[in-house]
Order: C-alpha cells, then sequence, then structure tokens
C-alpha cells in the first residue's frame, strides 16, 4: 500500500505537537498542568511509535510501545502519590 | 476449609486463562515452543499475583462472570460516544464558550468494578471528568453544564452507559 | 476502499490532535484544560491505532497493536482521573463564567 507518505506526515505533526505540549510542563502555573503536559505528551510519543512501527514493518517498536504505555501511567500515579504525601506532611507544593 | 482452596484454585486458573489470552494475542505466533513458554510463564505469574486481580471475598465471584456480547456493544457503544463527544468539545473549543460547573450525583450499581468502569466512561465521554468517588456518590466536573439539578444531571451524563453496563456484569 | 478509511482516520487524528493542543493552550483552568486533553487526544491517538490496524488487515501486528489500544483506553482516561482527583483534593477552585448566564433562570434544587 501506498501509505507510507501519510504515515510520515501524521508522525511529523505529533512530533511537533508533543513539542508544543511540553509548554505546558515548563510554563504551567500550577501542578496539575504539569502533570497534564506530561500525560498528553506521552501518549502522542506512544503513537508516534505506533507510527513507525506500522512504517517500517519492525516489530520491536511496539514492544517498546506497551510498555512505554505502561511506564507513563504508573509515572503518573507515582508522581501524584509522592506530591499528596509531601503536601499532607505540610511541605510547600 | 475446603470451599476456601477451591476458591484459591478457580482465582488462579481464571488469572491464568486471562494471561495466556493476553499472550497469545501479543506475541501473534502458533509454535510449540511459543505456546508452552506462554503456558508456563501464566501459570507462574498467576500464583504470584491472582491475590491482586481477584479479591477473596464474596462479592468477587460477581466480577468473574462477564456477558461476552454485551461487553463487545458496551465498548463499540463507548467509542462512538467518544467520537461524537470529541466533536462536541471541538465544537466548544472553536466557538470559546464555555460554562463549566461541578456537579454530584448518585449512581445504582453495586459492585466495585461496575462503579470504576461507569467512572471511566464517564470520564472519556461527553466533555465531563469524573473528579471523585466514594461509595456511590459522584462528583463530576462538566464543561459544558445544561443543569445544576443533581436527579437531572445524572440522566444526562450516565445516559445509557448505567443500564448497558448493568446488563454487562451479571 | 480500506485505504480510504485508513486516510479518513489520519485526518481525523491530525483534526483532533491539533483542536486538542488549542484547547489545552488556550483553556483558563486546569480541570478545563483537562477536558481538551482527555477527549481530543485521546482521539486522535485511537484514531491513529485504528488507523495502523485497518492498513496491516489481519497479521501480527494487528493483534499487539489490540492490545496497545486496549490498554491505553484503559490507561488514558484513568490517568485524567488521577490527576483530576489530585487537583480537586489539592482545593483548586474550578473557574467559573463571570456573566451572568441563562443558567440562572434554569431550575435546581
Amino acid at each position: 500500500m501506498t501509505t507510507t507518505l501519510a504515515f510520515d506526515t501524521i508522525g511529523y505533526l505529533f512530533i511537533a505537537s508533543s513539542v508544543v505540549a511540553l509548554y505546558r510542563v515548563l510554563w504551567g502555573p500550577t501542578v496539575p498542568d504539569r502533570l497534564l503536559g506530561l500525560n498528553v505528551a506521552s501518549a502522542q510519543i506512544l503513537a508516534i511509535l505506533v507510527l513507525y512501527a506500522a512504517k517500517e514493518k519492525l516489530h520491536v517498536y511496539l514492544d517498546v510501545a506497551l510498555v512505554y504505555d505502561i511506564f507513563g501511567f504508573v509515572g503518573i500515579l507515582a508522581l501524584t502519590k509522592f506530591l499528596e504525601k509531601r503536601q499532607r506532611r505540610g511541605g510547600s507544593v | 476449609m475446603r470451599v476456601r482452596s477451591k476458591w484459591k484454585l478457580v482465582r488462579i486458573l481464571f488469572t491464568t486463562v486471562w494471561l495466556y489470552g493476553g499472550w497469545l494475542l501479543y506475541t501473534g505466533s502458533f509454535e510449540t515452543v511459543s505456546l508452552c513458554l506462554g503456558a508456563l510463564a501464566s501459570l507462574l505469574v498467576a500464583t504470584a499475583t491472582y491475590n491482586l486481580f481477584i479479591a477473596e471475598h464474596e462479592a468477587a465471584r460477581k466480577g468473574l462472570l462477564v456477558r461476552i456480547h454485551y461487553g463487545i456493544l458496551y465498548l463499540l457503544y463507548l467509542l462512538a460516544q467518544m467520537y461524537l463527544s470529541s466533536f462536541a468539545v471541538l465544537i466548544n473549543i472553536l466557538r470559546g464558550n464555555i460554562n463549566p460547573r461541578v456537579v454530584h450525583f448518585r449512581t445504582r450499581l453495586h459492585s466495585d468494578l461496575a462503579r470504576v468502569l461507569l467512572a471511566t466512561s464517564i470520564t472519556l465521554t461527553p466533555g465531563t471528568i469524573a473528579l471523585e468517588l466514594q461509595e456511590d456518590h459522584l462528583i463530576v466536573h462538566w464543561l459544558d453544564a445544561k443543569t445544576r439539578h443533581s436527579k437531572y444531571a445524572g440522566i444526562l451524563i450516565k445516559g445509557k452507559m448505567e443500564t448497558l453496563l448493568s446488563r454487562v456484569l451479571l | 476502499m480500506i485505504e480510504g478509511i485508513v486516510y479518513l482516520f489520519l485526518l481525523l487524528a491530525a483534526i483532533f490532535n491539533l483542536m486538542g493542543l488549542v484547547g489545552i493552550l488556550l483553556f483558563p483552568d486546569p480541570y478545563t484544560r483537562l477536558q481538551a486533553s482527555s477527549t481530543c487526544s485521546t482521539t486522535a491517538v485511537i484514531s491513529v491505532f485504528i488507523a495502523v490496524m485497518l492498513e496491516a488487515g489481519f497479521s501480527a501486528i494487528t493483534g499487539k497493536v489490540l492490545v496497545i489500544t486496549l490498554f491505553f483506553f484503559i490507561s488514558s482516561p484513568v490517568g485524567a482521573h488521577i490527576i483530576a482527583r489530585y487537583a480537586w483534593n489539592m482545593g483548586i477552585v474550578p473557574w467559573r463564567k463571570l456573566r451572568k448566564s441563562s443558567l440562572e433562570d434554569l431550575p435546581h434544587d
């Protein structure tokens, strides 16, 4: 099939948009904003991995994508747990 | 004692079947080595983690059996709802006209699994996010609120999902 | 035929992705930004997965992408819910429209 060019275009679009999402990580006014930016960027990098694997027919990238998804989720969970605990102890956020 | 050990065996078997299904779907190869390795690995993981997947108390027994055809119907319904609600949010973003509110309502689902699934579906569909779930009480942030009455808000947000969910889980 | 559907889903992914980014950049408070990210960006990523599955046909790639899609279907809204719950417990007050809206004449308890 000749969908390679379309996959390439969407891949570059996702790369650009994940860079834009990092704006929220760097300049987000509150902590949830920063977490949200991380969540969006990780979802888009997941999509880039799947697109690249489908384009090149490389199965290894799909394994990487699954593990990346799991670790992104666990990372968000661990970060919020850590911040909540620190806040409950009376530290500043 | 005998009932308890039997229940433990059932739990281990059930976890093994789920893990093995995931293995078959993910590897996608039907060679003998791969099949045997997958069975061994899923049995090992199941004996270590069955307590996390299925809790020991009585109510967990209800969560085991799922009506498969209603489950697939629910997934398709959720996918369609997701696209529709994304279009609604897209129009809201383009017009720049939002009216966010926080509403409270109750659900009449009983099991924990069904409530968690309901909260997840609410987060995924029409411009709403579940903020907190305590017992049967839900706090929801609504992007384009149409009413403040808690009962009407519950009917509008939950829609058909609650009745479908009560059919999915026995 | 199938190629057309693949192109349609990729187009949907591009539109939703751009609009989700606009929402994330322009909305006034964390909850509304979370709305934009949890609906539009998730829909964009799932559209990409559906397009890849249709393009690959019946093969090993489809099975793997199906597992990833199912996991993403669970992990994305739960992640959004975790962040929203953290913001709610932190005590961030949701943004409200200041102008008197038509909501005031609706019945409420």
